[in-house]
């Protein structure tokens, strides 16, 4: 018989490594969905995974059952995420490349948006129309990117993304049409 | 309903989170606003060609590959923890129970004084060098770079060529005004992934000053993440300490609770109910 969460928690709880795994593999394709998507980078994707597993694992002892595991877990994925920027490997790169004087040297790996002039058809019918969206995508701010993910790509409710960011719905909302609006901008030479 | 308002709800309509009678409103309204109808089109096209990045599901080989990674990292977790938790029981079976909490602090205070010292003292000796000219692309790999993790993508030097990649670390010598983003940067690297809880504790410390300070907003981002997830709860408690400092918000309102209902700590809970009431 298949054991419930709780079951797993409670037997990970008390150092069952089974138990841990078999928890991590209920969720573990929603949270490198998220990665994935939020990072548009394997690697980081999978950096991101093991990260949020290793806090889950850290932090699993303390979890008291106030709100489901599933709850607690996309909080700490979209956390990690968040601060991604800080911990990213280009930014560990860079710490080794670049010299820590160079004043335009800056932490964020933000891609810019590089709309190389070619014309709508072009682009619908080229390879580089999935890159200028990633750009794009890339180029919002960190939670208005978490939020676009959460709910276009994702598909959550607004209600569960801010329980996810532990932020009022109003507030996912306007990160969700802040998002729209500055996409809109970026991408209208696109598809306008 | 002013007119921007329509304009909201003709994107949470796009987003499928509209009430019925709000549904019903819009159709209204779009029937007599051309503005708002373009702007509906508009947004489907966007959202049209969004969509095309919808993937969906996750690829089967890398997500074998995240689990093959991160079994690794548990393995080295279990082991850390094992090495730190058969020191720590050694050394406390010598003392009575009330003490054994106090020499706890003052262990981790010790322990994180001292690796600290030994960083610092290592870092100071190595000079960090130039960076890398156009002309030598390898001129940064010099002797103080330690290499690691080779893999051959192409081992083959029949064409006179291989090709591989590594992993490249150098000791770095910073110092800095805690208020500049790049200390903050590699503080809050610190305060996450150290494994070290004494050097996660310092990192934390070490921002936490007396006079104002400028945060990056990463640094809040990253004091929640300690609060929910650290192991440790002397490193919880000084994050939740410094967190109290920014400026009072949802976010912060939300981890308190999170603390006061989940923790195990009675220490902390009793903080951070003192930091709801403030």
């Amino acid at each position: 018989m298949q054991l419930n969460d709780t079951d797993l928690i409670i037997q990970a709880q008390k150092g069952n490594q089974n138990a841990f795994e078999e928890l991590v593999y209920r969720y573990d394709r929603n949270v490198l969905s998220i990665a994935l998507k939020y990072s548009n980078n394997e690697d980081d994707a999978k950096d991101l995974y093991q990260e949020v597993f290793i806090r889950v694992y850290r932090g699993i002892k303390n979890f008291r059952f106030q709100s489901e595991f599933s709850t607690w877990l996309f909080r700490i994925t979209t956390n990690v995420c968040l601060t991604y920027k800080s911990r990213s490997k280009e930014h560990l790169k860079v710490s080794i490349d670049k010299d820590f004087d160079d004043e335009e040297h800056e932490f964020n790996t933000t891609k810019e948006l590089v709309y190389d002039g070619s014309t709508p058809e072009e682009i619908s019918s080229g390879a580089n129309l999935g890159e200028i969206v990633n750009a794009a995508v890339e180029s919002l701010s960190p939670k208005q990117r978490m939020t676009f993910v959460l709910k276009h790509y994702e598909g959550y409710k607004i209600r569960e993304i801010a329980e996810m960011l532990n932020c009022k719905e109003g507030t996912v909302k306007k990160y969700l049409f802040d998002a729209t609006k500055n996409l809109r901008k970026k991408l209208s030479p696109v598809y306008a | 309903m002013k007119h921007n308002e329509y304009k909201q709800l003709l994107q949470l309509s796009l987003f499928g989170e509209l009430k019925s009678e709000e549904q019903v409103k819009l159709k209204e309204h779009l029937l007599i606003c051309e503005e708002c109808r373009t702007e509906l089109e508009d947004q489907k096209n966007l959202l049209e060609l969004i969509s095309g990045k919808k993937k969906a599901a996750v690829d089967e080989e890398v997500l074998s590959a995240a689990r093959y990674q991160l079994r690794g990292a548990l393995r080295s977790e279990r082991s850390n923890q094992n090495i730190f938790n058969s020191v720590a029981d050694s050394i406390f079976q010598f003392f009575p129970s009330p003490l054994k909490f106090a020499f706890a602090g003052a262990a981790i205070l010790i322990i994180g004084v001292l690796i600290g010292g030994i960083l610092f003292n290592q870092s100071s000796q190595n000079e960090f060098i130039g960076q890398q000219n156009g002309d030598n692309r390898f001129a940064s790999l010099s002797e103080d770079i330690s290499i690691s993790e080779v893999r051959f993508i192409d081992s083959d030097a029949s064409d006179g060529e291989v090709e591989f990649t590594f992993q490249a670390s150098r000791p770095v010598h910073l110092k800095g005004n805690v208020n500049d983003s790049q200390i903050q940067s590699v503080l809050t690297y610190a305060m996450l992934n150290e494994q070290n809880p004494g050097s996660r504790l310092n990192s934390i410390n070490a921002m936490d000053t007396e006079t104002p300070t400028q945060y990056d907003s990463d640094v809040k981002n990253a004091l929640i993440t300690v609060i929910m997830t650290d192991e440790n709860p002397g490193v919880r408690r000084e994050a939740l300490k410094l967190m109290n400092k920014f400026p009072y918000d949802e976010a912060m309102k939300q981890t308190l609770l999170y603390v006061i209902t989940n923790d195990t700590v009675s220490g902390l809970r009793i903080e951070a109910l003192i930091g709801l009431k403030d």
